[in-house]
């Protein structure tokens, strides 16, 4: 018969570190909100499940000065519900909220849903268009890499076996600058992105666009960045045309996949109408934001 | 007054506190477990099986195979199907059961002291496996000379067919101002009942063998099992406890033969230990029947004055490996080929064709579904093509009192669908009757949760359109479209099957009256209220307070035999045989007898087959009526449909208790919202690939119409008890086809096949844009 699972609560970083490097069957968990499904799923089983919540520097959001940290397994649902940071990061915390349901998102993290490296995971685009870093902890210390460098395919990761990511720091945008996401899955809730759409767009105090970043998930193995669709964006006012130039670049973008939640031909078309969409969404915010007047 | 009013469920605290204990619940601590080793071959011959290996496994107790079973084989309307295959032994089974037909056939059950030490051992059982080749669907079996059932003398995989010939085609098509001819493509829809199926077995203290199981007609399930095990039928014993829903995927066999097999086999070995066994969601997806897919060619015409002229069909349904009831789908089918109408000129092939793919059975609507989308979509183009209003044309060839039907014998006596077609009509032309649908679009009338946690999901101001919420709909993009569709659907077994049904009750009391009434009914309670209906109707019949009837349900040991709760058939059999007992009852009680029995089987008007040539017959003894309306909009960039409002208007003769009827049209809504717009079960080489429910996607709370105007009308049934029809499926029946009326109206773009997935939606819309 087999043998039974081992579970470990390490209070250190170090401690989980030295756990995971000593037996390769290891595996950290957060909200095991992947992880538990893709055991009974048939995966095989870890000779040791580690878990990281109970590491207190895994857990929290505090911001110190411009720079937000927020910690590798803190539940998405405290993301969603910190008030400061989601008038910041309305698009980052809404990705947040659209993962699963109430009682997944009262477990499940960013660090997870990273380091799982599904292509149609959520808060990925989020993370990227914002500019996120994960600060991992390696044999050697810590290093810094950004969350677009992260996921470099299917499931797969630049994360060193026994590397565990710590916390997720990120600037707080500039005036006049917003974010948001959209996704689109055949039913409301509890079901797999078929595309996301994540835009950051900056203004001018005249209407111009001065910085974009569009980034698209669930069209190919890894987050794609839209370049064409922020040249198109920036230096003029955000009109018809430009938006319209902004859904052809993310249709182009796109090498998604067939499968059982849409076609290639789908997922291409409905990519361009998302980005369009989440542009024009967060360019709405960018206009009302009042922190450039005041400061 | 105990009938009409909306009592609440007698199950209800005990299912809400979770004291109910369903199938998978029961296992007493000391019981073996089971695991059903299903062979995953959609067509192989079996050329070597060795168990040894699985029962040398640890903790493994027995494995059974084929050997085992006295008469290998089983089925509920045809023996067509092995219990197990194997290589030596069938049995007096005339059924070769070295072959398997279809993935979920089973190979052995593996009996040990733990359930994952059986599915262990399961593991260990070495197969050799010739293949054969794979008829995966009805184009497919009809095109290859391989036969799936070769020793059933018939030559062809087309197995079972049915005519229709009425009046004089020649004619309708000559009296035809427009003809529409169209091919619909119908999918499989699984039944995604909460519970997946489970089961204990054991040896009762009477000796009988015993199985606790979720099921659909315990009576039915016990002949099957004593035809397997060649036992008497008393000695095998039925009981439903609570049960997860069914929606008939629980009328065919699932663990009831296998776990009374293991029970008698241990009790011989000496063994006296209950088994239990579960399926798993994927196990339940793969190894049940499901809704026949199918393909339907349709041409019919209509004068001028909105009149049909002229209706041919051939409609193929793939019934999959084995029989199930696909031979009784197949008639209901066929019967409604022609809708609801009075059309003097027919003709109308049906044929049912297995395949190596999951076998087609009963699902809520039993055929009625497949033949209304076609048949309602070709009125609604009819209505188009002669610039009609489509409630009109409904109007005009609707069947009405003493018309004759489409097997050219009248109807029975109360039909009322022009009624309830005017009624729809009306409801949806009056508007909501509260408030008007909710424009934030959170789909729940603005009373569900916003996940997002922002109260206004992005605040764009954008008039959030979406099923999902952080997808505004930009309102160029949103276009509105409102349809019409009608059915009608038996009550009761049809085509000349002996239908009946039995109850008993027995009068208590020391004075005049009787005060306290048992009553002792197999009819099962699937979810949709049965039991408590049961109780009022007795109440009713006996005069004793409804708290005062003791109730005594579904086994074998202590009731008669129910019939299945299917056909929309339980209120109005079940009524009937309890109004007989307690007429019975009664003239014990007057002849003084104490307690008083009465026992009574209710035999409804005979009915008849299809005639093989022509069709003509009297199918049914009664049926239900409906008519819907539905207004939606969909996001032409995205191919996603909101559905706004349904009105959803029954003629149920009676409502026994009108809450529990809304329930039923509710449930029935969101069921056929499900088959129209997002459920779509993946099937190739004879395989189920999204045999989950997070891949096959039913509604979620947030996907279901914003809101159902349930309008229940009361016109009595001529012979159902206090004038009640069945009314269960016909929720579901028009559904579809009001929906694809109501996208053509938003779009201009007919859809002849289901489901609407997004996807398919856009793809249509822009190859009709595109020249
Ligand atoms: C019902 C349901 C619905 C879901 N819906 C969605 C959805 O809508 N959108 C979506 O994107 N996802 C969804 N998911 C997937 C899942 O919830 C997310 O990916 C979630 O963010 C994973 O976080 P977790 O903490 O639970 O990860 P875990 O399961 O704990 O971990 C996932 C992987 O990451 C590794 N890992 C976790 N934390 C770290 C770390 N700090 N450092 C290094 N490695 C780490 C683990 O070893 C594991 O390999 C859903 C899951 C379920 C069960």
């Amino acid at each position: 018969m087999l043998a039974p699972m081992k579970y470990a609560a390490p209070a250190t970083v170090e401690e989980a570190r030295a756990l995971l490097a000593a037996d390769g069957g290891a595996r950290v968990f957060a909200g095991a909100t992947d992880l538990i499904p893709q055991i009974r799923a048939g995966r095989p089983e870890p000779s040791m499940m580690i878990d990281l919540k109970r590491i207190d520097r895994l857990s929290g959001i505090a911001r110190a000065g411009s720079t937000w940290t927020i910690g590798a397994a803190t539940p998405t649902a405290d993301i969603v519900a910190h008030a400061g940071f989601a008038a910041e990061f309305p698009g980052l915390a809404e990705a947040s909220g659209l993962i699963g349901s109430d009682q997944i998102q009262n477990r499940c993290t960013w660090g997870g849903n990273l380091v799982n490296a599904s292509p149609a995971a959520d808060t990925p685009p989020a993370l990227i268009v914002n500019d996120a870093k994960a600060v991992i902890a390696s044999a050697g210390g810590e290093r810094t890499v950004a969350a677009a460098e992260v996921a470099t395919g299917p499931g797969a990761t630049c994360l060193g076996a026994d590397e565990i990511i710590v916390e997720f720091t990120l600037a707080s945008p500039p005036p006049r600058t917003a974010d948001a996401y959209l996704r689109l899955i055949p039913r409301t809730e509890m079901d797999i992105a078929v595309v996301g759409a994540a835009a950051r767009v900056t203004l001018a105090p005249d209407g111009a666009v001065t910085a974009a970043a569009v980034a698209l998930g669930a069209v190919a193995p890894t987050v794609v960045r839209v370049p064409d669709a922020e040249a198109a964006l920036i230096g003029g006012p955000l009109t018809d045309d430009a938006l319209e130039a902004v859904a052809q670049a993310a249709s182009a973008a796109c090498r998604p996949i067939d499968d059982k939640r849409g076609t290639v031909a789908y997922r291409r078309r409905v990519a361009g109408v998302l980005a369009r969409r989440a542009v024009a969404i967060a360019a709405d915010r960018a206009a009302a934001d009042q922190r450039g007047a005041s400061s | 007054m105990s009938v009409g009013r909306s009592r609440a469920r007698i199950d209800a605290a005990a299912k809400l506190t979770g004291e109910a204990r369903f199938p998978a619940d029961r296992a007493p601590a000391g019981a073996l477990h089971a695991f059903a080793v299903f062979t995953n071959q959609p067509h192989a011959r079996l050329v070597s099986l060795d168990l040894e290996p699985a029962r040398a496994a640890p903790g493994v107790v027995a494995v059974l195979g084929s050997a085992d079973v006295a008469v290998n084989e089983y089925g509920l309307t045809m023996f067509d199907q092995p219990v197990f295959v194997g290589l030596e032994h069938t049995g007096r089974s005339p059924v070769p059961c070295d072959v398997s037909r279809w993935e979920a056939d089973h190979l052995a059950l593996v009996v040990a002291e733990s359930p994952g030490a059986a599915r262990a051992a399961a593991a260990a059982i070495e197969a050799v496996w010739a293949p054969l080749p794979v008829l995966a669907d009805i184009d497919e079996a009809l095109a290859s000379d391989v036969l799936i059932h070769p020793y059933d003398g018939r030559g062809s995989n087309r197995y079972c067919s049915y005519r229709i010939r009425k009046g004089d085609m020649a004619r309708g098509w000559a009296e035809a101002a427009v003809t529409v001819a169209s091919v619909y493509e119908l999918p499989y829809q699984e039944h995604a009942y909460l519970q997946p199926e489970a089961a204990l077995a054991y040896i009762d203290a009477e000796g009988r063998v015993t199985v606790e199981v979720a099921g659909q007609w315990a009576h039915e399930d016990r002949e099957q099992i004593a035809h397997a095990l060649d036992l008497d039928e008393e000695r095998v014993r039925v009981v439903y406890p609570p049960i997860g829903g069914a929606f008939g995927g629980r009328e065919d066999m699932s663990l009831q033969i296998v776990l009374a097999l293991a029970a008698l086999r241990l009790h011989e070995m000496g063994v006296d230990r209950p088994v239990a066994a579960r399926w798993s969601r994927e196990e339940s997806i793969v190894g049940h029947h499901k809704r026949h897919r199918g393909r339907i060619e349709a041409r019919w015409g209509a004068a001028a004055d909105g009149r049909i002229t002229a209706v041919s069909n051939t409609a193929w349904l793939d019934a999959g490996a084995y029989n199930y009831t696909s031979n009784k789908v197949l008639g209901n089918c066929h019967l409604g080929q022609a809708g609801p109408y009075e059309v003097p000129n027919a003709e109308i092939d049906s044929h049912a064709v297995y395949t190596n793919s999951t076998p087609g059975g009963a699902f809520r609507g039993f055929g009625a579904p497949q033949a209304a989308f076609a048949a309602e979509t070709q009125v609604n183009k009819l209505a188009e093509a002669l610039g009609m209003d489509p409630v009109e044309i409904r109007r005009i060839n609707s069947l009405r009192d003493g018309s004759v039907g489409i097997t050219q014998t009248p109807l029975p006596a109360g039909v009322t669908l022009p009624a309830v077609i005017d009624r729809c009509a009306a409801e949806a032309a009056a508007g909501p009757s509260e408030e008007a649908p909710d424009p934030s679009g959170d789909g729940n009338g603005g009373t569900a949760p916003d996940p997002s946690g922002d109260g206004n999901s992005n605040g764009t101001g954008a008039g959030a359109f979406s099923p999902f919420l952080s997808l505004p709909g930009s309102p160029g993009a949103l276009r509105r479209g409102r349809g019409f569709a009608c059915a009608l659907k038996n009550v009761g077994f049809s085509f000349g099957f002996p239908e009946r049904c039995e109850a008993t009750i027995v009068l208590h009391g020391d004075g005049d009256e009787p005060d306290r009434a048992e009553l002792y009914h197999a009819g099962a309670e699937v979810g949709q209220g049965a039991h408590t209906v049961f109780a009022q109707m007795a109440a009713e019949a006996t005069g004793v307070a409804p708290e005062r009837i003791e109730a005594f349900w579904s086994d074998t040991a202590t009731s008669g035999d129910s019939g299945s709760a299917s056909a929309s058939r339980l209120t109005f059999m079940a009524g009937n045989a309890i109004l007989g007992a307690a007429e019975e009852a009664e003239k014990a009680w007057i002849d003084g007898a104490r307690p008083a029995t009465g026992r009574f089987r209710f035999v409804p008007p005979p009915t008849e087959p299809f005639d093989l040539e022509d069709g003509r017959c009297t199918p049914n003894f009664a049926y239900g009526y409906v008519a819907q309306h539905v207004e939606l909009t969909v996001d032409t960039e995205t191919g996603h449909i909101r559905v706004d409002r349904v009105v959803s208007a029954h003629d149920v003769g009676r409502a026994v208790n009108p809450d529990l009827v809304v329930g039923q049209i509710e449930g029935g809504v969101v069921q056929g919202h499900g088959y129209a717009l997002s459920e779509d079960l993946r099937s190739d080489g004879g395989r189920i690939l999204n045999p989950r429910l997070s891949a096959y996607l039913i509604p979620g709370i947030g996907d279901i119409p914003a809101r159902v105007d349930s309008v229940v009308m009361e016109m009595a049934d001529p012979i159902g008890p206090w004038g009640a029809r069945g009314m269960a499926e016909m929720p579901l029946i028009p559904y579809a086809a009001a929906v694809a009326a109501a996208v053509h109206d938003a779009t201009g773009v007919w859809f002849d096949a289901l489901p609407l997935t997004p996807d398919r939606v856009l793809a249509a819309l822009e190859a009709a844009q595109s020249p």
